[in-house]
């Protein structure tokens, strides 16, 4: 496959930033084209991470709502509505199964099984007031790393964007999914 | 095209009425707000991508200028569209016309005008009312003539004087002027009246101001709260285009602790650099963008003014509240001048509750609108969803550390 995107995109950057922000004359085209050029610079960093970012947040999602269904199962306690979402979850895991090498699957079928998985976890979260106290605890705890990793892995990814203060103490996308050369699915 | 990938997606992409209807009836906030949102979703589906071409813009413009002075002799010219901004199409134009006192005279006007869709989906007529009421009160541009239907150019607009003065120092520019930098004098110059303004927004009798189209809170109740909150977890679950745990928890964070409000003030909603000008003698001469105003708990505007990803981060580590001082002293000034004593608690839930604001805004709203291509920013609205995963980042924090 030749040329590479991040070819194709710095070719656009450039023409955009020498040769047609230059001839511009109107203010808010010229503001547009630099944030056009922006895009495309951000776009040649992170272009050839995107299928392993959502390829380790299928993983997350799979392991998380694994962990909430064995809490739950594990409890008398569950009302029926967190019942129902935890079949809702057995039954996508027929879709997208756990064990499956889902590293060969198309990044759409990805992309739309992290969505399912996104929308079911926020079920849980949602019905949070449903539960025992005793039940809410176990829950949070559970959570409590998961937020952690979305916070860090979503920040890196953005980082190159400029808007984060404090973006230098970020790492970079690239050294958080990463491990020994290899996808980092290290239980957060 | 992206794919819907799940049926609430896909209700998000084409919403039904009966889906509209759940959405409405499960968020309650003001009614005129429900008017636009709902609109918004009603016309999400019907209406194209966004034209970014005005060439017929001065001709429809004129005619309405027409019709709305009573005068078929006005003059229209210079018509440009305005850089900057990250909401409203804005266009500027010289207007001579024969004014209320009879005199003719030539006025530069500026036109705002919604977008197919927007990065905060507000109400033309709100805000028109609420320049009025601050008219005489802090420095605000008088407003001429308002369509909050768009009828007239397709769009709802407001059409307000244009005042001559700076929104960036050189130098300064930032994203809708986000973490803008001032230089030590002009900071000197501009940091009392920043928080005087506030401060006197906040002690202004709303109820005798004609704000007919602001619903009114009752005091010591959680309903300004409730409608505030209401407000943006509605815009969440009609913008969000994927399904985020953190904003999930954080709304229920919200829910669980919210407290009344003891007396209800007008809140500006967007109160930081970037929404107010300055002349050359260094005088405030204008708040802007009132769109996202409503009644409410003072706090609000204090926690969101002072957050930190609104803020300028200085060389020494510290960050200065809209460039211009620092939290503390920002929140000591606002106290003497305001009369209002600040709620350490109260101030904390706003915190998280601009966070979150902020993350609708940023992460659900821009990429919503960029994804139907249904404004005149659509680059820039992808690249803002990274000010909001910055947004989220900082408001998980401020759960894990207060939750």
């Amino acid at each position: 496959m030749s040329p590479e995107i991040e070819q194709f995109l710095s070719g656009m950057k450039k023409t955009i930033e020498e040769v047609v922000m230059p001839n511009l004359t109107d203010r808010f085209a010229q503001e547009q084209a630099g944030i056009v050029a922006a895009s495309l610079g951000f776009l040649g960093l992170i272009q050839d991470k995107a299928f392993h970012y959502e390829l380790l947040e299928n993983q997350e999602y799979k392991r998380i709502l694994t962990d909430v269904c064995e809490l739950l199962n594990n409890t008398f306690s569950a009302p029926e509505s967190i019942v129902e979402t935890t079949s809702k979850v057995t039954e996508h895991f027929v879709t997208d199964k756990v064990d499956d090498p889902t590293h060969l699957r198309p990044y759409k079928f990805i992309r739309g099984s992290n969505e399912v998985m996104k929308e079911l976890l926020c079920e849980f979260i949602q019905q949070q007031p449903e539960m025992s106290a005793e039940l809410r605890a176990a829950f949070e705890a559970l959570m409590k790393p998961f937020f952690k990793s979305i916070e860090l892995r979503e920040r890196s990814w953005v980082k190159a964007l400029g808007f984060d203060p404090e973006a230098e103490q970020q790492a970079d996308i690239a050294d958080l999914l990463y491990k020994d050369g290899f996808l980092n699915t290290d239980k957060p | 095209m992206r794919e819907y990938y799940t049926p609430t997606l896909k209700n998000r992409a084409q919403p039904g009425d009966a889906w509209i209807e759940s959405i409405r009836q499960q968020f309650p906030t003001e009614t005129t707000l429900d008017e636009v949102l709902t609109k918004k979703l009603r016309n999400r589906s019907k209406t194209a991508e966004h034209k970014t071409d005005f060439s017929d813009l001065e001709t429809r413009l004129f005619a309405y200028l027409k019709k709305a002075t009573g005068q078929d002799d006005i003059v229209m010219e210079n018509l440009h569209r305005l850089s900057g901004g990250a909401s409203k199409e804005q266009f500027t134009f010289d207007l001579t016309w024969n004014q209320e006192s009879g005199a003719r005279s030539s006025e530069k006007l500026i036109l705002r005008m919604d977008p197919t869709e927007s990065i905060v989906e507000t109400h033309r007529l709100r805000e028109s009312q609420m320049l009025d009421a601050m008219w005489g009160e802090v420095p605000v541009p008088k407003v001429h003539w308002v369509d909050p239907a768009g009828e007239n150019l397709g769009h709802p607009f407001l059409i307000a004087g244009f005042l001559e003065g700076t929104v960036q120092p050189e130098g300064g520019d930032k994203a809708s002027g986000l973490g803008m930098f001032f230089e030590p004098r002009l900071r000197a110059d501009l940091k009392e009246q920043f928080v005087q303004h506030l401060a006197k927004i906040h002690t202004i009798d709303w109820r005798n101001k004609g704000l007919t189209s602001y619903d009114s809170p009752r005091e010591n109740h959680l309903e300004a709260n409730e409608w505030s909150l209401g407000w943006w977890e509605r815009v969440w679950h009609e913008d969000a285009v994927e399904a985020h745990p953190i904003i999930e928890n954080a709304a229920l964070w919200l829910r669980e602790n919210m407290q009344t409000v003891e007396k209800p003030v007008i809140v500006h909603g967007d109160y930081r650099s970037g929404n107010f000008m300055y002349t050359d003698d260094h005088q405030i001469n204008a708040i802007l963008d009132w769109e996202l105003s409503h009644i409410g708990d003072f706090h609000e505007d204090l926690s969101y003014t002072t957050c930190q990803i609104l803020g300028t981060p200085m060389d020494d580590g510290s960050v200065l509240t809209s460039g211009l001082l620092s939290k503390n002293e920002f929140l000591d000034k606002y106290q003497q001048c305001s009369g209002n004593t600040v709620d350490p608690k109260r101030l904390f839930y706003f915190d998280v509750f601009s966070y979150y604001k902020v993350a609708v805004i940023s992460v659900a709203t821009s990429s919503r609108a960029a994804y139907g291509r249904k404004t005149h920013l659509d680059a820039m609205m992808n690249l803002l969803s990274g000010f909001g995963y910055t947004g989220t980042s900082a408001l998980q924090r401020l759960l894990d550390q207060g939750g």
